[in-house]
This record gives C-alpha cells, structure tokens and sequence, in this order.
C-alpha cells in the first residue's frame, strides 16, 4: 500500500480533487450541445484512479476480488446481515484498500448515473457493494456503506423497482442506527479516503455531513413509503425529516416552515391534534426567524426587498390559513362528538367526554414523550410556549370552544391581511368562510338562543356583501357555495326565532314581521342558486349534473318547506304560500320519478317530499272551504 | 296540524353523506392520429411500424407488449381526418359558446413532430385563410367573426361586440407578454368583478378574423425570438392566446354587457414533461445545497387526505397555468383538450405518455363543492 507520503499517494489525491472539482464546479458551465463534457473528464480521472489503487501493493495474504469481474451473487439489501464484526476490519491494510478500492466505485457509479447511463451505474455500485463486504463497518467506511445505499435507492426507485429500493434504504437506515449504538465517533467522510493525513476534515464537519447523509436516507424512505402507499409510516419519516433538518441546522427557514405547516394539515386530516398543533407552532416559529418583513417603502426602492417583503408576508399568511384549519377541525370534531340527532348539545355524552378525559389526561402526558418534539437548542422552548396558547384536546363547552375560536380568529385576521380581496379573490374568500363556519361551530356550544342567532347574523354580515358584487362567471362556484350557506344561515336563524317565539305566549307583530323578512331572504338564496343552474336562456336543465344534484334538490326542498313557514293571517295569502310550497314538493318528487337514480341522493326529502303531496291539497282544499263560508 | 304534519315537521334526520361529491364533465378530449410521413427529415421517416390502430370514433389501441392496450376519449382522430371536421367537432362548439356569453378554452398537447402545428395553425406556408389546409384556430376566427357580424345584423345594430387579443406565454413559472417582447415578466391576479387576469399585459382590439390572425402571428414570431435571445425553449413553454370578447345589448334603456373569454393554450411539448413531477415512483434526490430538500413538501401533500371531507389548507401554491385557467378546468366553461399523436413505432414512449396525459386530463375534477350539513334541518 502506498503511504499516505510517496510521491504516488500525492497524485491520486491530486486526480481525485480534480475529478471533484469537474464535477461540482465546472460542470454547471458546460455547453447545452455538450452537457455532460466535465463529467466525462471526470471519469476518466477516477478510472485512472482506480488503475493506480489496483497497482498499489497488496498484502501477501489477501486476495481481492478483480473488480472487472462481475462478483457471481450480487449482495442483495433487504435484512440486516450481521456485517459488523466480519471481513476485515477498516484498520488492516486489506480492509482499508477494499473500501478505497469500494468508494472509487461508488463515485464511478454516480457518475455513470448523473450521465444517464443507468445500467453502467448500476454495475459500479454493485461492485462498491461487493468491495464492502469484505470490511466490517468502521468509522472509516460507514458512511460509504450507508450512502452507496441511497444511490442504489434511488435508482431502482427509478426503475419502478420499489421494493428493491426499500431494501437498500432500510439496510442503510438500519446501519446508521448500529453505529450510532456501538461506535458513535463522527467518522470520516467518504471524500476523506483520497485526501492526504493533514486535510482531513475536522469533526464538527464529519458529523455534519454524516448526519446529513443519513437525513437523505430518510427522505428518500419517506419517498418510497409514499409510492407503496404506506401512508402513516411515510408520514412520520417525513415528521423525522423534518427534526433533523432542524436539529442539525441544515435547512432553509421559510421552505422548511411551509413543510411543517403541510404535515400539520396532513395530522388534522386524521384528527391528530396535538401532533398538529407542534407542527403549527414550530412552523410558526422557525417563519418567525426567517427574517424581517421589509417595510413597504423599502421594497418600493428594490426589488429584492419587494420580492423578500412578499415572499415572508405571503408564507406567514400561508401558516395563519393552516392554523385556521386548525381549529376549526377541532370545534367541528368536537361538535360531531357531541351533538344529538338533531344537531344540538347532548348533556349526557358532554359528562361522559368530560370524564374520559380526566382519564386520558395521565395517559397524555405519556403519549406526548412518545412523539417527535421538534426542535433545536435554540428554538425548543418557543416552540412550546407557543403550544400553550391554545388547546389540543376537543372543547366540551362553550368557554373551551370561545378560546379555540378566538385563537383562530387571530389567524383569520393576520390571513386576511396577506391575501386582500383585490388581487386574491379566491385566497381572501376561502379565508371569509372559514372564518363562517368557525362562527358556525361556535354557535353550536352558545346555549342562549338570542344569542346564537346574533353569531348567525354575523356569518351573515361577512358573506352577503361578497356574494352581491362576485362575478358568478369566473366564480360560480364560489357564488353557488355562498349563495347555499346564506340560504341555510338564515334557515337557521329562521328557526331559531321560531324555538324563541314558542316560548312566549303571543306573537307581536314585529316578531311575526321579522320571521317572515328571514324566511323570504332564505328562500330569496335558495332562488339564486336554483338560477344559477339554469341555462343562459333561463331553461331548466332536463337533466342535473352530478356536482349540483343533490344541491338543487335540496334548496327546492326548503324553498317549498319555508313557503309552508310564511305567517300571514290572510287566508287568501296563506293559500298562495301553499300552493308554491306544493309546486316545490312536487318537482322533486317529479324529478326522481323522471331519474330514478337521483333517489338515492335525496331519500329523507324524497319521502317527506311524497307526504307533503299527498297532505298538502288536503290542508289547502280546508282553507278553501273556510274562505268560501266566510264570503 | 295533523297529527301527521307535526310528525313530519318535528321529525328528525339522519345524517346524510357529507359535502356531495363532484363528477364535472366538462373537459373533452380529442386525440388526432397523424399520417406517416416522407422527407421531412423526422427521425421518423421511413418507418414503417406503427404502434397504434384507431378502432373506432372514440378508442384508440396501442399496441404494447404483451397485449394492446385501448384507450378511450371523447373522439378519436385517424389519418384521414380533414382540418374541417376537426375544426367542426372541437371548436364549433366552443366559439357559438362564447358569442353566447361563455368562456371557453381549447388545449394542443403533444409531442414535437406529431402535427400540433399543422392541427392548430395549419401548413406553415400558406397564408391561412384561403388554404384548405388551414387549421382549428383561423377557421375559428372566422367563425367567430362570421357569428358576431350575424348577431349584429340580427339585432337590427342594438347589440354590439368589442374583441381584445393577448398573448402571453409561461416558461419556468414566470410569465413573458409576448405583444410586447421588451416587457419584464408579469404577475396574475384577480379581480371580483374580471376574474383572474395577467396584470399589465398588452391587449390589441381586433375587428376582423384577419387583425386576429395577424396579432398572433406577431406573437408567435415573438415566441421564436425569444427562444433564441433569451435562451427559453419553445417547446418547453407554455403560450396562452385569449380573446375577449364584450357584447353590448341595449333594449328598452336597459344596456345589458357580457363578457367571455377564449383561450388557445399551446402547451408545452410533452417530450419534454419528464422533469415534472408525473413520474411516479422516481425519488426526488437532495439537492445539492444540501439544505434543501426541495420536493419534501410535495411528499407531504400526498399525503393530506382529500376525500375524507375534512377542511384543510395546502400551502402550495397552483402552476401558473392552472391558476390563470383555473376557470376552465372543470369550471363552467367548455374545455376541449387536443391531444396530437405521431403513428410511428418509434415514438411508442412519447404516444403513451400523450395518451395517458390526456386520460389524465378527463380526470381533472372541480375540486370545490357546495357543503351542506344536512344534520337537524328539517324539523
């Protein structure tokens, strides 16, 4: 073997810097015609590399396998062989000559690969692995053993061979964590076997590229799990990405801030709060120290401040939204939980969840040291600080459900702020509802009536304005969804007076007045949208489409149930309302006899739909009746 | 009240499924099976294998190891189809649509060589608008124009048109006026009243199909200088030409304005899709600042459950293309995509991936719905 001195050493060190050089640096200059120009050079350089290793003396009793003969078993990954403790040890000179011989290959196959050709990098990889085999894991070659195993991942991922890949990066992983409990020392980094004894790296820097080697494997694991569709298991390797990005400071601020942002949505989706809420709060925090929004008299004077200003503005409102969605997935979970069959408080399992929970709150505390916190030195205690602002357990009373909501609402504020209406319609409108329907939550927990109906008005008050002055042809989705929630929030409201109006004896007539005034804005609404399915030349459709079916069925539904709702004390009048509301029940009974295949959708309403077409001539022929005997 | 009423009235309800789920039709697709072709100097001269065979109107079969596979669209396209029934049967359509009032978009995808050109604009030395040869998107400004002088005429001079042309193309997420090559690149917005719109892009008023064909043409010239000033690819652009179109109606003092939209996409050659990201199972790798793990996001997108009807905010941000058409991606407008394939065996790879994109295409879904909580309403 050559000693780290002699004149040959030096020369190796020499090609394989240059190689490196070529590859990293000047291959980003290469012409489009010729792109691949440097790293052809650099091949040649580690070919020649590889000859001068293969001539370096060998130890009189070892024999190493040639490398240009294809090893008859190729090493398949998949179980975690025993390879500690057998084949040389990193020490030998055999052992050592092995994996340079080992990662000259493995920077051979990356090569081959970078140049697209896939089969030749494969072969070079395969070779690295078969020199490998002889070393038992080492300071020295450990961080070979794991990064020839995300290459190897990376191109059977490519192939369509996923499995293959997750056998790679489950060894790799496996590997990592076997050294880190038996050896532990920061050990040498795989451009280390081609420099000389006095330019190795210092040991900060090796942990560093080693950690960072091993965050990839996780990375491409969470990439690969994702492809197999093992969602839960993708999930948490992309949670442990994250960490160690930030545990290790190797990560980009507001990029790495959108990513826990996203895995919270990911948790809230599976009802996984406290999960979400340590997300939310580190995202919060780490876009915290991304920087200082620019003022906006800076960013007029530059455009790198303009585009710095923008880029943080729109990022934090981008983690407002989620932490919005937050919760209001909270205060509707919590609802689901406990409501009755008709959508209102249940005092029962209210003490039951109440009782649970004093159970659970033990148990809590062990789960939570059971998940990965987030954090690094410096940002672990804001991150939980910021956690306990609010919640992550399922509000059981109004009081619980205020604070949620009122957290929340600070987020729709601060959103709102980013994504005005002029210029993000789309932004600023979802931001509107969900400020609705944490309204809509909300009311469910307030047990005062009057009360309730006031936290209606307000949904009111914010969708009324932009549901007038949207242009239906670029937004008729979003007008239909606002013209259907308005419809119901007064239905709502409608029936809230009614509950409040039955508790008194008489009905004045700025009661009845006020009654009617919603009855007719809900059915006014409902109207808007059962338009907006007609044609341009104001025609029926004979058909529904699917996304609108059940939609129209319904608001004809109510429209008909609110016509029968009108008071009045004319007979004359009464009729009138009576008869609309008939008309109503009669298309949608119609409508299914003429597409049977819409049953399904409607079935509650269809059946009482039915009743009413049979009841309702009956009631009207008796008003008749009466008119005429009073004439 | 009956007895019977008060029970219907105080009755309560099962809950019924959640937010209705949405099947918008409203994107069609068409595929066109070019003719083999002689000294062109393609790589695919003088190859006699093909590997597709049109079966009927509406499927296609290719023929892939170890069995054919069939692919099924709106229309299908063979070599002898004229520039007239293409024209008759995706465009027609979509401009009597747009004299009306409605918005309407037609996409060209497909591989570079697979007549996308010769479809949309026709033989690229003739003048366009005496040639029998020319395509979809003269013979629709003629139509267009033929339509609204009738209309006018019709009206007895009440009702009036106004027609406003941009172009503007998308290359790497940024956004080029093509009517103006010295601008710097655009930003979208949205406006409650227009809808979203390209802020400060140049729009040239046309009062015939020829002022039409001739802001294009400028236009598309622009595309070509550019390319090769600025180092951008045309085919790995997007372009996007639209036409505005504002009627004026004044009947009885009431003055009743429409607006509508048409859009020609040119999208960008599908031979060159590969860096996007609908490759599957291919591992996005470290980049190499090694801080960044750039596609960790998108991972984690694919995991936030859609369909469980949850409400949940996705950080990501629409391609700009989508964004700017999002209107006509399973809107309320009439989409028609085009998709362009070569017959010839060797392009075997690029076919399938036309194909499958357009399959793709049919799945593109209104992803918004109308929530309804059907809990405790009828009582």
């Amino acid at each position: 073997m050559a000693t780290p001195y002699s004149h040959d050493w030096r020369a190796v060190c020499e090609k394989f810097n240059n190689a490196q050089y070529l590859t990293e640096v000047e291959s980003r200059k290469d012409p489009e015609n010729d792109p691949f120009r440097s790293k052809y050079k650099a091949r040649e350089l580690l070919r020649e590399i590889y000859c001068s290793l293969k001539n370096f003396d060998v130890g009189e009793n070892e024999n190493v396998t040639e490398a240009d003969q294809r090893p008859k078993e190729q090493p398949i990954d998949g179980e975690n062989d025993g390879r500690f403790g057998t084949g040389h040890c990193g020490h030998s000179p055999a052992g050592s000559r092995a994996a340079k011989l080992g990662a000259v290959e493995y920077y051979l196959g990356v090569n081959h690969v970078e140049t697209e050709e896939l089969s030749a990098g494969e072969e070079h990889l395969m070779n690295c692995m078969t020199f490998l085999e002889k070393c038992s894991i080492s300071s020295e070659n450990v961080s070979l053993f794991i990064q020839v195993r995300n290459q190897l991942g990376i191109l059977w991922a490519g192939r369509d061979e996923t499995e293959k890949a997750q056998g790679f990066l489950e060894t790799a992983e496996a590997m990592y964590n076997r050294y880190m409990k038996e050896d532990g020392h920061p050990p040498m980094d795989i451009t280390e076997f081609f420099v000389a004894e006095e330019d190795s790296l210092p040991e900060q820097e090796r942990t560093k590229r080693f950690e960072m080697a091993y965050t990839h494997t996780l990375y491409y694991l969470a990439q690969v799990y994702k492809n197999l569709g093992l969602f839960e298991k993708a999930g948490s390797y992309c949670h442990s990405t994250l960490q160690r990005q930030l545990e290790f400071n190797q990560f980009i601020p507001l990029e790495w801030a959108i990513n826990a942002a996203t895995l919270s949505q990911y948790y809230i989706t599976k009802s996984r709060y406290m999960e979400g809420r340590h997300c939310l709060s580190a995202a919060s925090v780490i876009a915290g120290i991304a920087g200082e929004v620019p003022s906006e008299a800076a960013s007029q004077e530059n455009e790198a401040e303009a585009e710095k200003r923008d880029q943080l503005r729109q990022k934090r409102a981008e983690i407002a939204r989620c932490w919005i969605k937050y919760c209001l997935n909270l205060l509707q979970d919590a609802k689901k939980l406990l409501e009755d069959n008709i959508g209102e408080l249940d005092v029962d399992r209210q003490e039951e969840l109440r009782a649970a929970r004093r159970r659970e709150e033990e148990e809590k505390e062990r789960g939570r040291k059971n998940a990965v916190l987030f954090g690094s030195s410096d940002t672990f205690d804001s991150i939980c600080s910021l956690e306990e602002k609010v919640s992550c357990v399922f509000p059981l009373d109004f009081e619980e459900a205020r604070a949620i909501f009122l957290f929340g609402q600070t987020y729709v504020n601060q959103a709102r702020e980013y994504f005005e209406m002029d210029g993000h319609v789309t932004d600023h409108i979802e931001i509107v509802q969900d400020h609705s329907a944490l309204f809509k939550a909300l009311a469910f927990f307030e047990e005062d009536l009057e009360r309730r109906c006031k936290m209606h008005k307000r949904r009111v008050d914010m969708l009324e304005p932009i549901c007038k002055d949207l242009n239906a042809q670029y937004y008729l989705l979003i007008c239909r969804q606002l013209q259907f929630e308005l419809a119901e929030i007064y239905y709502e409201m409608m029936d809230l007076k009614l509950a409040v109006a039955n508790k008194q004896d008489d009905l004045d007539a700025h009661t009845v007045k006020k009654f009617n005034h919603l009855c007719s804005s809900s059915v006014k609404f409902y109207q808007m949208f059962l338009d907006s399915v007609r044609s341009p030349e104001g025609k029926w459709p004979e058909k529904l489409e699917d996304e609108v079916l059940r939609p129209a069925l319904v608001a004809k539904f109510r429209v008909a149930r609110l016509h029968s709702r009108f008071i009045s004390s004319s007979p004359t009048v009464q009729l009138e309302n009576l008869n609309r509301s008939l008309e109503c029940y009669d298309f949608v009974v119609q409508y299914c006899r003429d597409n049977p295949e819409a049953k399904s959708a409607i079935e509650t309403e269809l059946e009482l739909s039915e009743e009413m077409v049979s009841l309702l001539p009956l009631k009207m022929n008796r008003l008749r009746a009466k008119l005429a005997s009073s004439n | 009240m009956t007895a019977k009423m008060k029970e219907l009235t105080d009755g309560s309800m099962q809950q019924q499924q959640g937010p209705n789920s949405c099947d918008s039709d409203s994107i069609k697709v068409f595929v066109r099976v070019r003719p083999l072709t002689k000294g062109t100097g393609l790589t695919t001269d003088g190859d006699k294998g093909q590997c597709l065979t049109v079966t009927s109107t509406n499927t296609i079969l290719l023929n892939s190891k170890p069995e054919p596979r069939p692919f099924i669209y709106d229309h299908v396209a063979d070599m002898e189809t004229s520039q007239d029934s293409v024209f008759s049967i995706v465009a027609k359509n979509i401009v009597e649509s747009c004299v009306n009032g409605y918005n309407g978009t037609i996409f060209a995808y497909g591989q570079t060589g697979s007549g996308k050109t010769f479809t949309m604009l026709g033989p690229s030395d003739s003048d366009n608008f005496t040639d029998d040869l020319r395509g979809v998107i003269p013979r629709s400004f003629e139509y267009l124009f033929y339509l609204i002088n009738r209309e006018v005429e019709r009206s007895g001079n009440t009702k009036s048109f106004l027609c406003k042309c941009s172009f503007i193309e998308i290359y790497n997420e940024q956004i080029y006026d093509l009517l103006d090559s010295a601008s710097a690149s655009l930003f979208l917005r949205e406006n409650i009243k227009k809808g979203v719109f390209v802020e400060g892009a140049v729009e040239k008023f046309v009062t015939s199909a020829a002022e039409a064909y001739q802001v294009l043409s400028m236009g598309w010239r622009n595309r070509r200088v550019a390319s090769t000033s600025m180092n951008r690819e045309s085919s790995r652009s997007h372009a996007v030409f639209t036409m505005t179109l504002e009627s004026k109606e004044t009947a009885k003092e009431v003055v009743n304005i429409r607006m509508s939209q048409l859009n020609l996409v040119d999208l960008a050659g599908s031979e060159r899709q590969r860096d996007t990201h609908t490759e599957g199972t291919r591992l996005k790798e470290a980049s190499s600042i090694n801080l960044s793990l750039m596609c960790l996001g998108q991972v984690i997108m694919a995991l936030v459950d859609v369909s469980n009807g949850k409400s949940r905010h996705i950080c990501y941000r629409d391609s700009k293309l989508t964004f700017l058409l999002r209107d006509s991606l399973g809107g309320n407008a009439k989409t028609y995509i085009i998709a362009n394939v070569h017959p010839g065996s060797k392009c075997f790879g690029e076919t399938l991936s036309t194909l499958q994109f357009a399959q793709r295409a049919k799945l593109i879904k209104n992803k918004a719905m109308i929530n309804e909580d059907t809990q405790g309403n009828v009582r």
